[in-house]
């Protein structure tokens, strides 16, 4: 059986049947002359009210439209309710929603114009009005239906559309937003890779390709440490990302070696943060600056500086080698001439000696500088404080005996052993001693201390003092002395660092003192 | 002014060893020679005994340098002639000096050299 439609349904419901149809077209013929004007007073009325004006562009389209009211109930009249009579009933109920008519007008209009039909049945027809009566009640009410109907279309495709729209926009924003994230993940300056819990990659930015030199699809799913070649040479690093991995740590910072497509090292600065449950599986987020360049212009750049440095030394050297060879040139000259004349013997062997010192002191500038220059890097034993102190005051006894300058060694009370080399040891207090006993003044001081962490080794005089309190005196052929090297605080001040210690002099006439400190080392302790 | 048999010379050095032993042959080739070790020493020299004709000197000394010595000296006699006889020939600004600029030559001395300058009058072209 066809399925009935929609306006066959509503008239079923409605009971209007072929009778209804007869008696309204007869109706029509009787009513037709009063048609024009109910059109006429009923858009006064809406004439007269404000709002229902609201509604209408102006005087002509009510005309129009009162010429279609006429036509409307002209139809309603006409007995013939198909099909087509309900799609031109669905047109006018559209335009109703097009203008933007309220559905409360629309009512109100059709039980204005329900109630002048119905009095013009009464005056025509009398006493046998009520079949007819009841033929326009049941033909407007389908009409009402009809036109409610589109109202209620319209109401539900807005609220679709609404829907549409509002799901558009979400999805559009969703979008958007996951664009922005992407983009900003992805034109990211520094490397973004993003692990998800068995450690493996499930992102990877476009910088991660850059510095890889991988592709986003080669290394996708794969395990993050191995596929990179990732190591920083201490091991543990697989314990290390596993932490992050499961959140035992928020996050490490590190830096690694990293293999890349290749087979080139380069060396990345690392953060490894723990993401939580995120976004596709990601757990952890790792984000990397490539810093081998970095690194290699700062090598270069201190390496620059040690070339540097060692032209300076070169020329240094080279002026302090020029006195010992100019004396040695003139004693020879001065040996030429007087054997060429017979000179004494003495005078003669007087100047043999002297240009085999100055060699001798050419010899010493040499080795002294290459000492300097390239030293033998220390052999750290178990030292004995006490005894380098007294080894060292030993040495000097002599000289400064010689030169009536007192000299005290002030030891602990109880030894102190830590990590030195003895020999190199020595040489520092040697020199400083030395140079205290030739500073000029009457004592001289050796004290050793044990603190915390270091041995502390002072040396004082009561001289002069340096000429000034900014004096670079560590520096490479600063002397003050003639017949010295120049070299001396240099190489002290070398086998100090050389020894993970610091040394530095603080200077007043009548003070002058150099502060040694020296780390006592790993569970060192004194001896008994 | 003298001819060169007598030309009184002031040598300042702090290589006083060598100093003497250049002061020496100096002498044996005629020259009138005093030494002084350092900046003190040679204003102490210049005040007390008659300005020499040439002061040979090293840049740097123990104490002053050797051009405040220079300076100083021809505060007294402004036709001084200067030897510069130096380690540092590099670092030498010879117009700090004042003027005329001083012959300066490096060390080990080349003796003959030396020699030849001082035969020249003072402040000649040459120099």
């Amino acid at each position: 059986m066809p399925t009935e439609t929609r306006f066959q349904e509503i008239k079923r419901y409605v009971r209007l049947d072929e009778q209804d149809a007869r008696l309204l077209r007869a109706f029509g013929e009787l009513a037709r002359p009063e048609l024009p004007r109910i059109a006429q007073e009923f858009y006064d009325r809406i004439r007269e009210h404000e709002d229902a004006h609201a509604v209408f562009t102006g005087e002509e389209q009510i005309q129009r439209l009162q010429r279609s009211l006429v036509e409307w109930m002209t139809r309603v009249c006409s007995g013939t309710y198909d099909e087509s009579y309900h799609e031109r009933t669905s047109i006018i109920g559209r335009v109703h929603v097009r203008i933007g008519l309220p559905q409360r007008y629309m009512l109100t209009a059709m039980a204005l114009i329900r109630v002048e039909l119905l009095r013009i049945a009464d005056r025509v027809l009398g006493a046998d009005a009520a079949p007819t009566r009841e033929a326009l009640v049941r033909i407007l009410d389908l009409e009402l239906a009809v036109m409610l109907e589109a109202y209620k279309d319209s109401f539900v495709e807005r609220i679709e559309q609404a829907a549409h729209k509002q799901s558009q926009d979400l999805g559009t924003a969703l979008a958007q937003a996951e664009q922005r994230y992407v983009s900003a993940v992805e034109l990211a300056g520094v490397v973004i890779v993003g692990l998800d819990r068995a450690g493996n990659i499930q992102l990877f930015n476009r910088e991660a390709e850059t510095v890889t030199s991988y592709m986003r699809d080669e290394v996708m799913g794969k395990p993050f440490l191995e596929t990179l070649g990732i190591e920083d040479g201490h091991g543990g690093l697989p314990e290390r990302l596993k932490r992050v991995l499961t959140g035992q740590s928020e996050r490490v910072t590190l830096e690694t070696c990293l293999r890349n497509r290749a087979g080139k090292l380069r060396d990345v600065v690392w953060s490894w943060n723990f993401a939580g449950e995120g976004v596709a599986g990601v757990v952890l987020l790792a984000t990397g600056r490539d810093v081998t360049d970095e690194k290699a212009k700062d090598e270069r750049s201190r390496q620059n500086e040690r070339l540097a440095a060692v032209g300076t030394l070169a020329a240094g050297l080279a002026h302090e080698i020029r006195n010992p060879l100019n004396g040695a040139q003139l004693h020879v000259s001065f040996l030429e001439r007087a054997i060429k004349r017979k000179q004494t013997e003495q005078e003669m062997l007087e100047a043999t000696r002297v240009v085999g010192d100055e060699i001798k002191r050419l010899a010493s500038l040499v080795t002294e500088f290459l000492d300097f220059a390239r030293p033998r890097p220390p052999e750290l034993k178990t030292t004995s404080l006490v005894r380098a102190m007294e080894h060292a005051c030993g040495l000097v006894e002599a000289s400064a005996q010689e030169a009536g300058v007192e000299l005290v060694c002030d030891a602990p009370s109880s030894d102190v052993d830590f990590p030195a080399d003895a020999g190199k040891l020595t040489q520092v207090l040697l020199n400083l001693l030395h140079n205290a006993v030739e500073a000029g003044g009457k004592h001289v001081l050796l004290r050793g201390r044990r603190g915390p962490r270091h041995v502390f080794i002072d040396v004082e005089d009561d001289g002069p003092g340096l000429p000034s309190p900014d004096a670079p005196v560590f520096d490479a052929f600063y002397s003050t002395k003639e017949g010295g090297t120049g070299l001396g605080l240099a190489i002290t001040h070398r086998i100090v660092s050389d020894h993970r210690g610091t040394i530095d002099v603080s200077s007043r006439p009548g003070k002058t003192s150099f502060h040694i400190a020296l780390p006592l080392g790993e569970g060192a302790g004194g001896s008994a | 002014m003298s001819i060169a048999g007598s030309k009184r010379v002031l040598l300042v050095d702090g290589d006083v060893r060598t100093s003497r032993r250049l002061a020496a042959l100096l002498q044996q080739d005629g020259y009138q020679v005093e030494l002084a070790r350092d900046g003190a020493e040679a204003l102490v020299r210049l005040a007390s005994s008659t300005t020499p004709d040439v002061l040979v000197t090293e840049l740097r000394l123990p104490v002053g340098d050797g051009p405040s010595v220079a300076r100083s000296a021809r505060m007294l006699s402004p036709a001084l002639s200067v030897v510069v006889v130096t380690r540092y020939a590099n670092s030498v600004s010879a117009a700090s000096f004042g003027s005329p600029e001083p012959l300066v030559l490096s060390k080990p001395l080349d003796y003959e050299r030396l020699l030849a300058a001082l035969r020249q009058p003072p402040a000649s072209p040459e120099f």
